[in-house]
């Protein structure tokens, strides 16, 4: 009886790349900074708008990077990791409710969701897929209901409202969270190259061969899961103070737990760029959409759901990258692009019936 | 709380759950889809029959079959244009893409009907038989008794006619079905019309029981999983089996004292969890229809 | 008889600890039973393996062949029964835990990573194998066992590139990677040309001469009858016969069971001989 047996992929799914000898990840490194550069200059070439919106695009990327860590590298698709963000945030906001620092409150938060997440892990990892991704799901909406009804903000239904934060300048918060990213980033391409990375795609691609060859898949996979709860709080207790408040609907919303795959997913999973890639687009877009006045972000998020799962499961960045790829011995030069055409088209109609 | 009321409350519940979960039941035991937009799909019956009533004033009781209809028809367009390309992808991909029409289907709900909390009062709401302490309603006894036909009627369908054959075969073994001439593409779909069906079905139901607004679907979604893991895949009264072991924990859990209401979902969720610890396969497991 | 068959040479190139050990068999089950439900898919099994043996596993389809490798390897546990390797009890012990002790084995369906190419499917086994290597050590150590069963040249192919062979061959470089000391072969034949068979079986010698006990489960009756010092026949999860090659394909059990009576009178002369290229 194989624990944690994922459903077996389709023999022309295109996996996602894995960790790589060769440049390719210091191009993919570089290319991140360039992207985290051009970024960091907003609160230069910006307004005060622009600024609010791209802290939370920023945001957004280190949720995805993050959820990188388990659902791209190791395969496992966690559905609840918007309650790391909600711990993070309630912890945050509990130390700074005590007069104690910032700083603290944000460390606090890192650990108390990583404990979290070692607790979890070790008993839901055991979980085939459907319900591992349901168990996820389900935590998190639990302790939406816990934090509401024990009313752990002490506002009423657990909301918190913070005093006006020291870091004075919105543009502080903004590089605080550009150095979260930094740090994802970071800790990505280090993945990629590291027995860590190498045991995470193991157990993604074929978890009884990964164990047959002496890898303890359960302790990497709650290693990846713990690994991908801490930015994600440190991310919730900025985001709380940042926003002087929040309530448990907003930091324990299932949406921002999907969101997080989506992102992923729409860059490309289990790659260094992805999650900022995806994040940086979707959100873009869909800030632009709300700028001007529409507020069906939900059907946006929806649609871009059922668009990116039925046309591009495996990301922009996949594809990209195929077009890209070496050609075994005995393909053409010519027509790589016609192929990698078919080569997506083949792979959408694999998946259908 | 008298013990007869508590039994009855139990009852009455449990089978309207077991409803609840018969849809996503189906559509789980024969396409291997966890449907997360089920929820989603409760609500919008539950929207159906709350139009019903308003516009035409017909009985939501009534109006099952009408809302049936209009569900089949959403079920069947759902499955045609997304469902029908996933089939064969990753689980990953599934669940986000019914993850994603739940939410779409919400914010439609939520867009045309406004997330103002709505209820259908009828004239029969109060009223109920009293037996010594124990008063059952009438509104509820109806719902149950719907409820354990609509679950005889779809192991009926499955189990003595030829398309409902057809459907369980598929579920058993997609590709030797198709070797024996059995169309996949309109099975499924007819497979997950009939789900959504279903979930219209619960949803006026429910639209007459307790007030709702287009952010519910989540919970009910979370809950068919829960009864589904309970009851089984194997057959309908499954649902009812899980419906009835689920009602439980809900209608006892509060009663710890210290506990008090409003935990549903954490409760859905702790049960879940221990059950899958002793029972990955869940409590009659079983891996398909049959 | 057993002239004919090919041997496996004392090698000094082994793992094998200096004292003598030899009596106590590398591998030993004990009333193996494995049940699904009400069907015993290995019933009552026992057999023991000895260091520097190559022992071949046959019997029809569903005889228990790859639950018994699933048993050996960790993936399932017995239902009863005791497993005994290098004369500890590891019945209890994970697949990882089993690997770390030089238990190796390969997968009837193959399973490649197909995120990383046929090196760094390789790198695998050498990072989190017996040696547990570092990540350029591994590398180094992954060309090596490519070079072994003639895989180096594909070394950056994906897996969906690769033909069967290749993916076969795959499947045993990863697990030669681990540093085992037994290695568990499932069916590494199947869908190969008889060419390629023959490459297999030569690759199976060239393995057990460098020290590997290996045990190998076949179809191809010929190619496991020249390779393997003895044979072991399953049918219905119990063992219906053990002995050399030779003894085993007359036997009357087992040509009943397996290989039917034109097999035998085709085959029982010359299968001693070496295999001939007809597959069963």
């Amino acid at each position: 009886m194989a624990k944690g047996m994922k459903a077996q992929t389709s023999p022309t799914t295109q996996a996602p790349p894995g960790p790589k000898e060769g440049r390719e990840w210091l191009w993919s490194l570089l290319l991140g900074l360039l992207i985290l550069g051009l970024v960091a200059t907003v609160p230069f070439v910006g307004n005060a708008s622009d600024l609010h919106t791209w802290t939370l695009i920023v945001m957004f990327a280190v949720l995805a990077q993050s959820w990188n860590f388990i659902g791209g590298f190791a395969g496992y698709s966690a559905f609840g990791n918007v309650v790391f963000f909600g711990i993070g945030a309630y912890a945050t906001g509990l130390v700074l409710l005590a007069n104690q620092p910032f700083w603290l409150g944000l460390i606090a938060g890192a650990l108390v969701a990583g404990f979290f997440a070692l607790l979890l892990g070790l008993s839901v990892l055991r979980l085939r897929g459907h319900y591992f991704a349901v168990a996820t799901l389900g935590i998190a909406e639990a302790m939406r209901e816990f934090v509401t009804v024990r009313d752990v903000g002490g506002g009423g239904g657990g909301l918190i409202s913070l005093p006006l934060p020291s870091l004075d300048s919105y543009i502080r918060f903004f590089y605080a969270f550009l150095g979260l990213s930094l740090l994802c980033l970071l800790i990505t391409v280090f993945l990629t190259r590291s027995r860590f990375g190498y045991a995470l795609v193991a157990i993604r691609e074929s978890e009884q061969a990964a164990e047959a060859l002496g890898i303890p898949t359960y302790w990497y996979k709650v290693g990846a899961f713990v690994l991908s709860a801490m930015p994600v709080a440190v991310a919730g207790g900025l985001y709380g103070y940042w926003a002087t408040g929040f309530d448990p609907d907003t930091v324990f919303n299932v949406g921002i737990s999907v969101e997080m795959v989506l992102l992923t997913f729409l860059g490309g999973a289990g790659t260094i760029l992805g999650p900022l890639l995806g994040a940086i687009a979707f959100e873009y877009i869909s800030f632009q959409f709300q700028a001007s006045g529409f507020t069906f972000h939900n059907t946006l998020l929806g649609l871009s759901i059922v668009i990116v799962t039925v046309f591009l499961p495996q990301g922009i960045l996949r594809i990209i990258q195929e077009f890209g790829r070496q050609p075994a011995a005995g393909e053409r030069r010519a027509g790589r692009f016609a192929e990698g055409v078919r080569r997506v088209r083949r792979f959408i109609a694999a998946n259908g019936i | 709380m008298s013990f007869g009321q508590i039994l009855v409350n139990w009852l009455l519940l449990g089978s309207l759950y077991g409803a609840v979960a018969l849809g996503f039941s189906l559509v789980w035991g024969i396409m291997n889809i966890v449907n997360l937009a089920h929820g989603a799909l409760i609500i919008v019956g539950a929207y159906t029959a709350f139009w019903l009533y308003t516009q035409l004033h017909i009985d939501p009781y009534l109006g099952i079959p009408l809302t049936m209809v209009v569900l089949f028809i959403i079920g069947w367009i759902i499955q045609y244009v997304a469902i029908n390309r996933v089939i064969r992808a990753p689980l990953l991909v599934t669940f986000l893409l019914t993850f994603g029409l739940n939410l779409l289907i919400a914010d439609l709900v939520q867009q045309f009907f406004t997330s103002d909390l709505r209820s259908i009062n009828t004239a029969y709401a109060g009223n109920g038989i009293d037996i010594g302490s124990t008063h059952i309603a009438f509104d509820r006894l109806i719902a149950a008794a719907i409820a354990i036909v609509l679950i005889a009627a779809l192991d009926y369908f499955l189990t003595r006619t030829r398309i409902g054959n057809a459907i369980l075969a598929t579920g058993m073994d997609r590709d030797a079905a198709r070797l024996m001439g059995i169309s996949i593409r309109h099975t499924y779909a007819l497979t997950f019309a009939i789900g959504a069906a279903l979930a219209g079905a619960a949803g006026a139901m429910l639209s007459e029981l307790y007030p709702f607004d287009p952010s519910e679907g989540g919970t009910f979604t979370l809950r068919a999983f829960v009864i589904v893991v309970l009851g089984g895949l194997g057959t309908p009264w499954g649902a009812v089996a899980g419906g009835l072991v689920f009602g439980l924990a809900e209608t006892v859990v509060p009663l710890i004292p210290g506990v008090g209401p409003g935990y549903d979902e954490a409760i859905a969720f702790a049960v879940f969890v221990i059950v899958l610890i002793f029972r990955p396969n869940g409590l009659l497991g079983k891996p398909t229809f049959s | 008889m057993s002239d004919a068959l090919s041997q496996p040479m004392e090698s000094d190139a082994g793992h094998g600890d200096d004292d003598s050990q030899v009596s106590t068999p590398l591998l030993q089950l004990k009333s193996i039973t494995k049940r699904f439900g009400g069907l015993a898919a290995v019933d009552n099994l026992s057999f023991s393996l000895h260091k520097g043996e190559i022992l071949g596993v046959i019997g029809p389809n569903g005889a228990g062949k790859s639950t018994m490798v699933d048993l050996i390897g960790g993936a399932t546990t017995p239902t009863s029964g005791t497993i005994f390797y290098q004369g500890h009890n590891v019945t209890g012990l994970s697949p990882h835990q089993r690997t770390q002790r030089g238990i190796a084995r390969t997968f009837q369906l193959t399973k490649p990573f197909t995120g990383l190419d046929v090196r760094e499917n390789v790198m695998v086994g050498a990072l989190f194998g017996q040696r547990r290597l570092s990540c350029s050590q591994a590398r180094r150590a992954a060309d090596e066992v490519l070079e072994r069963v003639h895989l180096v040249h594909k070394a950056t192919f994906k897996g969906d590139q690769l033909t069967i062979a290749d993916c076969k061959r795959l499947e045993i470089a990863r697990a030669l990677a681990t540093d085992p000391q037994l290695l568990l072969l499932d069916e590494v034949m199947a869908g190969l040309t008889p060419v390629e068979v023959a490459q297999a079986v030569e690759l199976i010698r060239q393995i057990n001469k460098s020290g590997l006990t290996v045990l190998v489960i076949e179809h191809i009756v010929g190619a496991i009858a020249s390779v393997s010092n003895r044979v072991l026949v399953l049918h219905h999860g119990r063992k219906i016969a053990e002995d050399e090659p030779a003894q085993v394909l007359s036997d009357p059990k087992v040509i009943e069971a397996y290989l039917g009576e034109r097999y035998a009178q085709k085959h029982t002369q010359d299968s001693a001989s070496g295999f001939s290229t007809t597959q069963e």
